[in-house]
């Protein structure tokens, strides 16, 4: 496909340069694409990981001789660009050999990965490290985890303290390692994702412990001042509060952009003293199975809502139960029995704030459609496509609730099977 | 701690402000405590509130004396978290409920974690109920997100911060509320050290430290990763995702069914490890 | 023989009564006291019996024939024969008049049996039944022996047997008619009513007079409980007004929440609230429970909870909270009992002091207090529907003619058109008016129903004091809650308005020429009549008129005007939402499909959100303001 690369003898070919300049020519798209992958590297990316560009090799040698560049990308450059990516690495190296310096963060792992708060934290770790030469930013990780992208994810230093005692709650021992890495690296700063009850719940013992008056729900950093302020929410989120940047921070989600163009080492770090084993004065007893069916509307993140338009209620049941969703209703299924009054949702009922709402045979009353303003996205199942429910989902299909929900259900089994298998 | 002696629950309450108007209540979080509180068999509730009782907050701790209780103790004119050791000190109780965090002011959550540093007692967030006490332990349930739970046992003393998952507190009556006594503590070993306490602690960072009204947050745009002018080019002036959803007419429920799945699977709330 | 019997019975029967007139009256005094003028009441007896109270019994011309009958003639049968047989008067007139009322009374008593025979669900059994039988004893035993007085026949006829019947004719007529009435028997509804009658607390009812507004706590008065929680804590006159009952169950027949299975039963609640002022369970009582509560399980006394804290008292909570407060009990009760005000009063109670108002009770009550308005929405958005129509503010122009109260609906996107729709009836009226905007907060309405009167006053002041800045002729509003809150109970907090409702207003600006209708040429339309507008206000010709002025024919429902029945949306029944057999607006909706019109004006928010909840296929429900509004024709093009 190249064997001209590079090659700065031209040769001509008067049949190529007549179906080139000859646009009704069957061949000529395939030719002149063919043509522009001739075209000499314009574009890559320099030793300090800034993009170079050598102008005179961008765009194409037009028919008669002179040089042409095409912005609107259907010949030259989308071929120039996969050929790019082909040639080197998508994402520059970076690398820091004798850090003088550590950013700490210590990420939530739900489930074992990295979450996407704990990767847009990293990223704000970054816009720390870059204020001074040689910091490398730090992850801690407690427990068992099975994330492979690090690197991607902008871990410098991964400090991976492995033990039973961390498939559970225990602060108590955690707060010691921090302290035994506090003590050992005094890092520049400790980042914690704010999250209910893990970086929420270790930042705080952290901060306290060192006598740090921690930046909570910090969701922006102003990195030009001096000092660097941030901003944090305040007063249950009613107000924003500026204030320089102490060396506990505890962020919200998309406080930062996650990192994406640059691989990290990922070096693993061993602490030199570890700290002694302690008495738990918190005990895991374990976690507590509840039905999600039963969990309050107001909570759940994904509701299953049921109405009228259900003819196999044990049908949706199932639903609910394979997907994992919190079951919910409208006001008619509530009065004609099928739901219990505090399944209701709608301004009549319960307001939710669900990620997901589904509506399977709900038209949509003003009251329902008021009660679920604040969800993210709505699926609809209903069978009238003109129904107010159908204008409200951001996916709304139109047919049988009954067949659709057994389609689902069927589906999620297969996947949850597959998954089973590959694990 | 003696066989006999009954619990003491210390329940810690501020001035909450509601989200919408911003009106002087009941705090929610601290509210829920509370209810927490009285639902205790045999347990000894000792409410308490730390700052000067004016016009403005009468009504909100009066709303908790309406959920039966017969008065708060007041710790007037002190630090706060200070007042509060004091408070929880001089009341002998062996467990502190409180809410995780304020209304007003900064609401760091960091009152309930300084307090328990101070008492030297251990810390649980996110209480939403207390199963059972012991002497010397209790057992607990903690909130996990979407509605999962998780059991715990603590030694006491012990601070328990509640989650926002945790029961509703019952309603505040009016009968009781005007009733109630909200009475003034002495309490004897605040006095000079607080006060220099409480100037140095202002002098550190409260004239850097502004307050405004929240701004809403921008949201994330999708990242793009322009190589070229042209990519950015087409990024910007890319038309946005249509406002108006997507409506499937006359597809099998197989294909239905595919596309609903797919949807969930980038919200992410399907979770395909769970059980059949 | 029994001329030397007879004195002995009457004047002991009569002695009986006496004793046990005082026990009674003992009993009622075991409640609060009330500043009722006793003479003038006692003056005023005649006239409201006669008049007022026969206005409400006529509904049903048997039986305020029946009752004319027996009633008159007891009345004067049981005087007379105390002067002809207890005061031996020998009279010939006398005598001749008592034959008279005894033959009146047994006509009459002939009727009662009649309709005893097959009786109608709504009626108690149990002691009524046996009510006709002592009147035909007491009719039948005196006019016997008057008969002999006459001159008729000989008294030689009063031989031994015969007097032994007669005798045990006449006691038995006597006790039931004198003893019972003062010891609990069923003619203790003349005793107890006629008193009733006298002291009633709403003494304005009388005259054709309207007295609808809730009576205020007082807070600063440390006597006055914060609502009912033991019967003793009614006020006297209330516990005589419930022993005033007769047991007709009109109420019941007209109760929505009792067709609707919810349990609550209006007579039954009157007989339990005896029950509690006399003592004893509940065991007695012959007429249809509570739906779903069988008898003899509740029980209570003067001085115990109504509603046990623990265990079971007199009464369920959830028979209060079941309540719509639409006045349809007051409205045909022939004996002129309010029923409401003394749920309301026990509402109270659990709201005030116990913090027990149920479902979403206290979540609203919550929102009155931090935002002004029930569903917690920022009052600074009230006025957020009208952004687009420039409405003048009270708060810039100071003074206008005529004052818009928007209501809670202007949060409703439902309502939102109702009011756009009287928004541009105003101005083609070219009517001088301004709304309060952001200012406005709730009336209090929903609050003072779910017995929160701390809330309620706080709102009423506020919005008063609000009001008192501004200079204006009337207010307007098209929500009959609002309405009535604004009209008849913010006079006791200071504020007196001039208050129309939309559709009075409207059929004002009609008659005065500056509304144009065209033609109509919609479906057919019936008319549903809100009870705060119909019962509570007495609104019931404005909106017809006005409909029948835009060439409307209003095909009316079985039940309308004053019978008409609730739509389940007042009270805060919605909000306390306590579960029955079907729901009120399905049934209001079958009333409504049972016209065959295709239309259904209302003129109510709650009426058009609990009608419009009701699922489709069924009549359209349109507001007035949204009728009319269609219908107008710009003056310029009339012309």
């Amino acid at each position: 496909m190249s064997e001209n690369m590079n090659n700065s003898t031209l040769r001509r070919d008067p049949r190529r340069e007549w179906i080139l300049r000859n646009r009704l020519h069957p061949q000529h798209s395939e030719i002149a694409t063919e043509d522009s992958s001739s075209d000499v590297l314009h574009e890559w990316m320099g030793p300090q990981g800034i993009k170079r560009k050598a102008p005179h090799n961008i765009g194409f040698i037009g028919p008669n001789g002179i040089r042409r560049i095409d912005r609107s990308g259907t010949q030259q450059a989308g071929s120039a660009s996969r050929k790019e990516i082909a040639q080197q690495p998508s994402r520059r190296s970076h690398q820091i050999q004798h850090p003088q310096q550590y950013i700490l963060v210590v990420a939530d792992m739900t489930g074992g990965r990295l979450s996407a708060q704990d990767k847009d934290i990293l990223g704000l770790a970054h816009q720390l490290a870059a204020k001074k030469a040689e910091t490398a930013v730090m992850l801690v990780v407690f427990g068992e985890h099975k994330e492979a992208a690090f690197a991607e994810a902008g871990v410098d230093r991964l400090l991976h303290i492995e033990g039973e005692a961390f498939d559970g709650f225990s602060p108590d021992l955690r707060l010691a390692w921090l302290t035994a890495i506090e003590r050992e690296l005094h890092p520049d700063y400790w980042l914690f994702p704010d999250s209910g009850l893990g970086g929420g719940d270790l930042g705080r013992r952290l901060a306290v412990e060192l006598d740090v008056h921690a930046a909570t729900g910090l969701w922006q950093v102003n990195l030009k001042e001096q000092p660097i302020s941030c901003v944090c929410r305040a007063a249950a989120s009613t107000q924003d509060l500026t204030r320089e940047l102490p060396r506990v921070i505890l962020a919200l989600s998309e406080c930062a952009e996650p990192i994406s163009d640059s691989l990290h080492a990922v070096q693993e770090f061993n602490l030199v003293r570890q700290p002694l084993d302690q008495l738990p004065r918190i005990q895991d007893l374990g976690a507590v199975a509840v039905d999600p069916a039963s969990v309050s509307l107001a909570e759940a993140e994904f509701i299953l809502s049921g109405g009228n338009g259900i003819r196999d209620w044990d049908g949706f049941h199932q639903t609910a139960e394979i997907l994992g969703a919190t079951e919910g209703a409208s006001r008619v299924a509530v009065d004609d029995g099928y739901m219990p009054r505090d399944r209701q949702v709608g301004a009549t009922g319960t307001w939710v704030t669900a990620r997901v709402y589904m509506a399977v045979g709900i038209s949509g009353a003003i009251q329902h459609l008021q009660g679920i303003q604040s969800c993210d996205k709505v699926i609809c199942i209903n069978t009238d496509a003109g129904c107010d429910m159908v204008k409200r989902a951001d996916l709304a299909l139109i047919g049988d609730s009954t067949e659709i929900l057994a389609a689902v259900r069927r589906k999620v089994s297969e996947l949850k099977q597959e998954k089973r298998h590959v694990a | 701690m003696s066989l006999n002696q009954a619990t003491r629950v210390a329940v810690l309450l501020s001035i909450g402000q509601h989200p919408v108007t911003a009106r002087a209540r009941r705090a929610d979080q601290d509210a829920r405590a509370l209810e927490l509180a009285l639902q205790l068999n045999h347990a000894d509730v000792i409410p308490l509130h730390v700052g000067q009782l004016n016009e403005h907050n009468e009504a909100a701790l009066r709303s908790y004396l309406g959920m039966g209780i017969s008065q708060i103790k007041l710790i007037g004119n002190s630090d706060i978290l200070l007042g509060l050791e004091q408070g929880v000190r001089e009341s002998q109780a062996n467990i502190v409920l409180c809410g995780s965090r304020a209304e007003t002011g900064e609401g760091s959550g960091l009152v309930p974690y300084l307090l328990a540093k101070k008492l030297g007692w251990p810390i649980v967030s996110g209480l939403v109920s207390i199963e059972k006490l012991d002497q010397g332990s209790a057992t607990l349930l903690q909130a996990l997100p979407r509605g999962q739970r998780r059991k715990l046992k603590v030694s006491l003393p012990a601070v328990l911060a509640v989650d926002p998952a945790a029961a509703v507190a019952r309603q505040s009556a009016f009968g009781p509320a005007q009733r109630g006594a909200i009475t003034p503590q002495k309490l004897s070993s605040i006095e000079a050290v607080s006060g220099a306490e409480v100037k140095h602690n202002s002098a550190l960072h409260s004239f850097l430290w502004q307050f405004q009204p929240a701004k809403k947050r921008p949201k994330r745009l999708k990242i793009i990763k322009a190589t070229s002018a042209r990519d950015r080019f087409k990024a910007a002036a890319a038309k946005a995702d249509a406002s108006g959803g997507k409506v499937l007419q006359g597809v099998s429920a197989d294909d239905a069914a595919n596309e609903i799945i797919k949807l969930l699977l980038e919200e992410s709330v399907l979770n395909l490890d769970g059980h059949l | 023989m029994l001329n030397q019997i007879l004195p002995l019975l009457i004047f002991g029967a009569l002695l009986l009564a006496v004793v046990g007139g005082v026990r009674r009256i003992r009993l009622w005094r075991n409640g609060r006291p009330s500043d009722v003028p006793i003479m003038a009441g006692l003056a005023a007896l005649p006239r409201r019996y006669l008049v007022d109270l026969h206005h409400v019994v006529a509904r049903d011309k048997y039986i305020s024939n029946t009752h004319v009958a027996t009633g008159g003639g007891f009345v004067a049968a049981a005087i007379l024969a105390i002067l002809v047989h207890g005061l031996q008067l020998n009279s010939q007139i006398l005598a001749w008049a008592l034959l008279a009322a005894t033959t009146s009374m047994f006509v009459g008593a002939l009727f009662v049996a009649k309709r005893r025979v097959q009786p109608p669900e709504r009626l108690s059994k149990g002691p009524w039944m046996r009510l006709p039988k002592s009147l035909l004893a007491f009719s039948i035993g005196f006019f016997l022996v008057t008969l002999p007085v006459t001159g008729l026949v000989p008294a030689v006829l009063g031989a031994w047997v015969l007097a032994l019947i007669l005798s045990v004719l006449i006691i038995w007529g006597l006790g039931e008619m004198f003893f019972g009435m003062t010891w609990g028997g069923p003619m203790k509804h003349a005793f107890a009513g006629a008193l009733h009658l006298a002291f009633h607390r709403r003494a304005e009812r009388f005259n054709g007079g309207r007295s609808t507004g809730l009576k205020p706590l007082h807070f600063d008065d440390q006597q006055q409980p914060l609502g009912v929680e033991k019967p003793s804590e009614f006020t006297w006159n209330q516990l005589l007004g419930f022993d005033a009952c007769v047991q007709c169950g009109r109420c019941e027949a007209m109760c929505p929440a009792f067709a609707a299975g919810q349990p609550l039963n209006p007579k039954k609640l009157i007989q339990d609230m005896v029950v509690g002022l006399a003592g004893g369970s509940d065991a007695a009582y012959a007429g249809s429970p509570y739906p779903g509560k069988p008898l003899g399980e509740h029980q209570g006394g003067p001085f115990a909870s109504i509603i046990a804290r623990e265990g079971q008292g007199l009464l369920d909570a959830e028979t209060l909270w079941s309540c719509t407060t639409c006045r349809a009990c007051v409205e045909e009760c022939p004996m002129m009992i309010e029923h409401v005000d003394a749920i309301v009063d026990m509402r109270r109670h659990l709201t005030l002091e116990r913090g027990q108002t149920p479902n979403k009770g206290a979540e609203v009550i919550d929102n009155l207090i931090a935002t002004d308005n029930p569903n917690g929405f920022n009052p600074a958005s009230r006025m957020n529907w009208a952004a687009d129509l420039a409405l003048p503010v009270l708060s810039d122009v100071k003074r206008t003619d005529v004052l818009l109260w928007m209501g809670d609906g202007a949060f409703d996107m439902r309502n939102q058109r109702s009011l756009r729709a009287l928004v541009k009836i105003l101005r083609a009226a070219k009517v001088d008016f301004a709304v309060l905007g952001n200012e406005e907060r709730d009336s209090g309405d929903v609050a003072r129903r779910l017995g929160d009167e701390a809330t309620f006053q706080s709102l009423a002041k506020r919005n008063i004091t609000t009001l008192a800045q501004y200079s204006f002729r009337s207010i307007v509003t098209c929500d009959p809650h609002s309405f009535h809150v604004l009209k008849n109970e913010y006079s006791d907090f200071g504020g007196q308005y001039v208050v129309y409702h939309h559709s009075t207003f409207i059929n004002h600006l009609r008659q005065t020429g500056k509304l144009n209708f065209a033609p109509y040429k919609g479906g057919s339309v019936t008319y549903h009549d809100p009870c705060y507008l119909g019962r509570y206000n007495g609104e019931y010709d404005a909106p017809r008129d006005l409909l029948a002025a835009a060439g409307i024919q209003v095909i009316e429902m079985e039940r309308s005007g004053f019978r008409s029945r609730c739509c389940g949306g007042g009270g805060g029944a919605p909000i306390t939402d306590i579960p029955g057999k079907q729901r009120i607006p399905d049934m209001r909706m079958e009333d409504i499909k049972q016209t065959g019109a295709e239309i259904v004006a209302v003129g109510c928010p709650q009426c058009t959100a609990m009608l419009e909840g009701v699922v489709d296929p069924r009549p359209e429900v349109l507001d007035i303001a949204e009728i009319i509004a269609k219908q107008l024709v710009e003056a310029e093009e009339a012309a």
